[in-house]
């Protein structure tokens, strides 16, 4: 890092270059063919299914949940093939419709400002000369299998897949504060990006760390994913990792640091993304009233992706079982697999370990019984954390955990 | 985004005044109009790299949806006031709620995020919203919880 412009730390004036740079051609999108086939997500009480689609760039089949601004699912399949989801799979989940579609990664400036003594606009090229990291983490919706809850709640109705794992390259947020020197007093740091509200005074996304965790030397500016830059809709050219929390967090087109004197009171911390203050962010349906926390770490999950779930199989004696497990904010310890509604429970044998904020494969084998045999995978991470049989209910249809069951008909 | 110090924006328009009135000529407050055509061939795009990595310039273009809410009492309102933000999707997708959380919903969208919907035509977009056939489903089967249809209008802010 020679010499940082601050002086180019113009935001206004940035950010409107930015909008209106010209790269290659600029024509109106084709309206292709969004729909090419049905998904039924199974969620309790239906309007479950939604069209397949492969017309956004930089993605593969993806489950469509919205166009506008893009809400894309990835299909559990994905999730059999590999710990790491596919770039052109990994989910995609935007707040406003004003998304930049042309980044100039020479014009392009990331800026450090606010409680520091110095502000900084970082070009990507100086970005790339850091001293660098790579992590693997999975990046999970708040919001991920919203459409599973009952009673149903309002929201995006996500099924299981609004999530992914990949290994996250770039730099330690920590390094980039230092070099802006944060001043006494600092209480946290808000996240900025290039996407816009659609309409006047709307509020703008902005999300906010306590300055203790964004200095953890965990907590990434990441440019690179699974050794490639950013998809477009993924973020790019770079965006924020914060390795075992939810992804409203991992802020994408990361463009803004700033370093507060005191925590964030703004719409996006203090009113949105807030879970109840209890055990498991549970509460009774219909409770009301009860006191709220910003969402934060993510506990363990574990789902069977070997096979669809209705799928009809041949009868066997036994059958082989294998899927995916996170520990949430730590490791995962073990997994656990039950074909007989949880009475009998199964070990598995862990894959790989890419690292304790990555998907882990389980492998197991269950028995089965003529008819439906209800499978399902319990993970407990190693805080000693397993995932209950019950499910938690909250308004925001946030953070769901519970042990989740794949009904596979032996005929 | 917070607007930097008055004395970095300044600092910053003497520095980049110039610069950016070559590139981008007259400013205005949002999108600009796509240029109708291209006569030269796009130049290939502009990259930086370091240490083995590279970052190239992109630039795609989003899908357009032009779906509307299909024909119903008041499908005029809703597709007048409920498009521009998002597409009609967001809406067909939801699970049965109530007339009240329909109605909590609307207003959130008029009041936080500041959709420019008439209060006059509120009561006309609810009863769209309350009256689409995903709205009569089954009620929800489980065993989550002895599952209370009577649920409270949402105090997490939601999204997500």
């Amino acid at each position: 890092m020679d010499n940082f412009d601050a002086e180019l730390a113009s935001e206004t004036s940035r950010r409107r270059f930015l909008r209106h740079a010209a790269l290659g051609t600029a024509g109106l999108a084709a309206a292709p063919a969004l729909a090419q086939q049905l998904v039924d997500l199974k969620l309790p009480g239906g309007n479950a299914e939604r069209p397949m689609t492969s017309a956004f760039p930089g993605k593969g089949s993806m489950i469509l949940q919205r166009v506008h601004p893009p809400l894309l699912e990835t299909p559990m399949d994905v999730f059999d093939k590999s710990v790491f989801t596919p770039n052109d799979q990994f989910f995609v989940r935007w707040h406003w419709a004003d998304i930049p579609t042309s980044i100039d990664v020479e014009t392009f400036r990331l800026n450090v400002f606010g409680h520091v003594n110095r502000p900084l606009s970082i070009s990507l090229a100086q970005l790339l000369r850091l001293p660098r990291v790579e992590m693997a983490a999975v990046n999970q919706c708040s919001g991920n299998s919203r459409g599973l809850f009952q009673p149903r709640v309002a929201g995006a109705q996500w099924g299981n897949g609004a999530m992914g794992n990949a290994k996250w390259l770039g730099v330690r947020l920590r390094d980039v504060l230092d070099l802006a020197g944060v001043k006494t007093g600092a209480v946290q740091v808000r996240f900025g990006a290039l996407d816009q509200p659609v309409v006047a005074d709307a509020p703008d996304f902005e999300k906010a760390l306590d300055i203790d965790h964004a200095r953890d030397g965990e907590v990434m500016i990441a440019f690179g994913m699974n050794g490639e830059q950013l998809p477009l809709l993924n973020g790019f050219p770079c965006r924020l990792i914060v390795p075992g929390w939810y992804s409203t967090y991992w802020v994408k087109m990361l463009n803004s640091i700033e370093v507060l004197p005191g925590p964030d009171d703004q719409y996006w911390m203090a009113k949105a993304y807030k879970i109840p203050a209890t055990p498991g962010a549970n509460v009774a349906p219909g409770a009301r009233d009860f006191p709220t926390v910003p969402i934060n770490r993510m506990i363990p999950r574990s789902w069977m992706t070997s096979l669809p779930d209705g799928q009809t199989i041949a009868y066997e004696a036994s059958i082989p079982v294998g899927g995916i497990a996170m520990g949430g904010d730590c490791g995962v310890a073990k997994v656990d697999v039950s074909s007989d509604g949880g009475r009998t429970w199964y070990r598995t044998t862990l894959g790989a370990d890419e690292g304790r904020y990555s998907f882990r494969r389980w492998d197991g084998r269950v028995p089965l019984r003529r008819g439906a045999n209800p499978i399902m995978v319990r993970c407990w991470n190693t805080n000693g954390v397993a995932q209950p049989m019950k499910p938690i209910w909250n308004p925001g249809g946030f953070m769901r955990g519970n042990i989740e069951t794949t009904t596979i008909i032996a005929a | 985004m917070k607007t930097p110090s008055p004395g970095i924006m300044a600092a910053g328009l003497i520095g980049l005044t110039g610069i950016i009135l070559v590139s981008i000529g007259a400013p205005s407050s949002r999108k600009a109009p796509a240029p109708i055509s291209e006569t030269s061939e796009p130049a290939p795009p502009t990259s930086v790299s370091a240490r083995g990595f590279s970052l190239a310039s992109t630039s795609v273009d989003l899908p357009v949806d032009d779906a509307t809410y299909p024909d119903g009492p008041h499908a005029d309102v809703i597709n007048a006031n409920c498009t521009s933000c998002h597409s009609a999707s967001m809406a067909l997708t939801q699970p049965a709620l109530s007339a009240d959380q329909w109605k909590a919903t609307v207003t959130k969208m008029r009041e936080v995020y500041k959709a420019p919907v008439a209060e006059k035509d509120v009561d006309a977009i609810v009863a769209y919203l309350t009256a689409m056939p995903s709205q009569k489903a089954a009620p929800a089967t489980g065993k989550a919880q002895d599952p209370d249809p009577k649920v409270a209008p949402d105090v997490s802010g939601g999204t997500g």
